[in-house]
């Protein structure tokens, strides 16, 4: 597990190795002053956030094709637990079909992320989700919104 | 017309014969009184006759015996009186038969008897006189005497018989003209019974003849339905059967035979000589059904199977029904249909649609393959790329970038392709749900998506007013995503991009063209730019797949874009259509049917 001390927690659920890469290093090249916590699959994520002692995250980012959880049932569990209301949850995903979309939409996700496929785009993404208004984002929520498009 | 419906009307003809026999009768018996009656005048003539005739000879019988007396007398010769004895005997005998004849008129035989008695007094002057001309001592005086008194009763007595023939003759007379009446009127009677009799075998020969053509005509129109009525039952492969569920009588249409694969009327029509024909499988299910129904008396409905003779198996529908007959029996009539050939295409349709599922789900898969497993290293591959230029760039040689850049456009051109071959294959996927659908908000959200690219290009988009059309949002947007990215893409380099995108009239050329029946059943709406434009020649070539007119590297696509347009428009039962020329930029003309034609 890989930690940055830093004020802002963001997490990061994804069984690609690569990926993760991408996701620290831009974080990392962001230089934002924010603790980023990865976790391998879905169990992983979900074994974290039972422990009752743990600082909440303030933006976790979900893969959705995982083994074991998939992105979709930890996004269940997260959201029919009050204790993470106040979780954003961003849905990092290769695919853009309707139906995850809509899917995750229903289930309580708050926006919804097609990952790119250029670095300099994926820090871009990063740095707008990270410093987004959630309350102002998700008070006008709808599922045109929900897709996120720089 | 009335006449003749009445003519034809067999209940008033009955009556009308009944009547006329019995007048027919009445005739005939009152001919037959009138025969009667002349028979017995006949025979009153035929007696009075016979009388007078008697009494005549009587006369002349007893004149001859007096000429022959007088002649003795004055002769003195024997033989005058020789027969004497044979005349009484012939007057006894006349007397007998007048009797006889006057049996039944009692004053007549009354006045018989009293001739005889003058007769017998006449016969006793005759010997008294007899014997005075033969005695010796007689003298002429007392002769004389006796001769006038003789023939003084003679004259009496010829009187009276006289008298009597007159009344007699009289009698006859009036028989006989009697006799005269009735034979004329018997001649009438005779007359009226023979034409009354004509009259009514005429009138039912008539009718005879009506009914047996009215027969005659209702056979062979039966016989033409019976006909008809089989030829249909074979061009359709029907066959029909019915059975009088009280006598358990069968009856077979000839197709029916047929249907079993035998010659009409093969056997005798009944339930245990079809057995064989019907599929073994089947036998029981076939016999519960049919035995039921004769039971409850409810309709039948099943589908079986016939084993014909030479082997072949007929998948039959058989449908049964109950009604009553003229007669008031419960008849069940049923239709067997093959249904073989029909049975065998659901079956191969089926079949087909069992492959068509299969085809559809490996569709799927190869979507999901493409639109995900496919992507996924692909975009991997661009990530590094872009990571590779942002942080070894300087450690490339000004070849070795070059090879970069274009390992880079290669990739993005084989992203777009991957991103332009999952949404043609989601044109053809079978989920596809109408919806009203304002084509001005879908237009708005793509120059939204498309933004950056037309900013771009600084391209200037007119918007008329559109439709609302039942149609499937998301592949409405796609249509218009890919011909406005189309006309973005083959803009002329040195000149502002113009497009417009409206709502057209359908005109009188378009209507003939594209067998259009009415205007009003298409929404036409056209998008038209001012971009580099191509040949009208190619005009059906552009909507083929991967079909690419441009080969210049500065306008890559995928060969895909206009495809998915035309795969859409299809979808919606339309068509796209487009007209252009080099240089003068294009017009997609996009027509889609409103509301049934959907």
């Amino acid at each position: 597990m890989i930690t940055h001390q830093d004020s802002m927690h963001i997490l990061l659920a994804d069984d690609d190795e690569d990926d993760r890469n991408f996701f620290s290093e831009a974080i990392q090249e962001l230089r934002m002053n924010n603790k980023l916590t990865l976790f391998k699959d879905g169990n992983d994520l979900m074994d974290y956030l039972v422990h009752p002692e743990i600082k909440l995250p303030h933006v976790l980012f979900l893969d959705l094709n995982m083994p074991g959880k998939t992105g979709i049932d930890c996004l269940k569990e997260i959201r029919s637990n009050t204790r993470f209301k106040d979780v954003s949850i961003a849905i990092y995903s290769t695919s853009s079909s309707e139906k995850d979309i809509e899917d995750t939409f229903v289930e309580g996700a708050n926006i919804y992320i097609k990952k790119p496929n250029d670095f300099s785009k994926l820090k871009e993404v990063i740095k707008e989700v990270v410093n987004m208004n959630w309350q102002f984002h998700t008070s006008g929520l709808n599922i045109e919104t929900f897709f996120f498009s720089i | 017309m009335k006449i003749l419906g009445l003519y034809k009307n067999s209940q008033v003809f009955k009556i009308a014969l009944a009547i006329a026999i019995v007048v027919v009768c009445y005739i005939a018996s009152m001919f037959y009184s009138q025969m009667k009656k002349l028979d017995s005048t006949v025979e009153l003539i035929a007696k009075s006759n016979d009388t007078q005739l008697e009494l005549e000879k009587l006369l002349s019988v007893i004149s001859n015996y007096e000429t022959s007396l007088r002649s003795y007398i004055i002769t003195k010769d024997e033989t005058y009186i020789e027969d004497r004895f044979l005349s009484r005997g012939k007057i006894e005998e006349s007397i007998t038969k007048l009797k006889l004849l006057t049996v039944n008129d009692t004053a007549r035989n009354n006045d018989i008897g009293r001739l005889k008695k003058l007769i017998d007094l006449r016969f006793k002057l005759f010997r008294k006189t007899l014997l005075l001309a033969k005695s010796k001592n007689s003298g002429p005086l007392a002769l004389n005497e006796m001769l006038l008194e003789s023939s003084h009763v003679t004259e009496m007595m010829k009187s009276f018989v006289t008298k009597i023939i007159f009344s007699e003759s009289t009698k006859t007379e009036f028989e006989n003209n009697n006799h005269q009446f009735e034979l004329q009127d018997s001649i009438i009677t005779a007359f009226l019974l023979v034409i009354l009799s004509l009259l009514i075998l005429l009138l039912s020969f008539q009718k005879m003849n009506v009914d047996i053509d009215e027969l005659k005509k209702a056979n062979d129109q039966l016989k033409l339905v019976n006909e008809s009525y089989n030829t249909a039952e074979m061009t359709a492969g029907f066959g029909h059967w019915m059975v009088n569920v009280g006598t358990n009588k069968y009856t077979f249409s000839d197709n029916l035979f047929r249907l079993m694969g035998v010659e009409p009327n093969a056997f005798e029509p009944n339930i245990e000589n079809v057995i064989p024909y019907i599929h073994p499988d089947d036998l029981e299910y076939v016999a519960k059904v049919h035995t039921d129904s004769l039971v409850s008396h409810q309709s039948t409905s099943m589908i079986f199977r016939f084993l014909t003779p030479n082997g072949d198996v007929k998948y039959i529908m058989g449908v049964g029904s109950f009604t009553k007959n003229g007669s008031g029996d419960l008849i069940k009539i049923g239709v067997n249909y093959d249904i073989t050939s029909q049975y065998k295409k659901t079956l191969e349709l089926e079949e087909n649609n069992k492959e068509l599922k299969y085809i559809n789900t490996e569709l799927e898969a190869f979507n999901n393959i493409v639109s995900h497993d496919l992507q996924e290293p692909l975009r991997k591959i661009q990530m590094f790329i872009s990571r590779l230029e942002g942080k070894e760039s300087d450690l490339l040689s000004s070849q070795g970038k070059e090879y970069f850049s274009k390992i880079r456009v290669t990739a993005n051109r084989m992203q777009t392709l991957l991103i332009d071959l999952v949404n043609y294959s989601r044109t053809i996927k079978g989920d596809k749900v109408f919806v009203e659908t304002n084509f001005n908000k879908v237009i708005e959200e793509i120059l939204q998506d498309l933004a950056t690219n037309i900013e771009d290009k600084k391209a200037i988009i007119t918007i008329g007013n559109l439709p609302t059309i039942k149609a499937i949002p998301f592949q409405v947007k796609q249509l218009f995503i890919n011909l406005i990215s189309n006309s973005l893409k083959y803009s002329k380099e040195n000149s502002t991009p113009e497009i417009s995108i409206t709502s057209k009239k359908i005109t009188e050329k378009e209507m003939h063209d594209y067998k259009i029946a009415n205007k009003k059943d298409y929404h036409k709406i056209v998008i038209a730019d001012n971009g580099i434009g191509f040949k009208q020649e190619y005009s059906d070539k552009i909507f083929l797949l991967f079909k690419r007119l441009e080969t210049d590297p500065k306008y890559s696509g995928t060969g895909l874009g206009l495809a998915i347009c035309s795969r859409i428009v299809e979808n919606h039962k339309g068509f796209i259509k487009v007209k252009s020329k080099p240089n003068f930029g294009a017009k997609f003309y996009v027509f889609i049917p409103k509301g049934d034609l959907l």
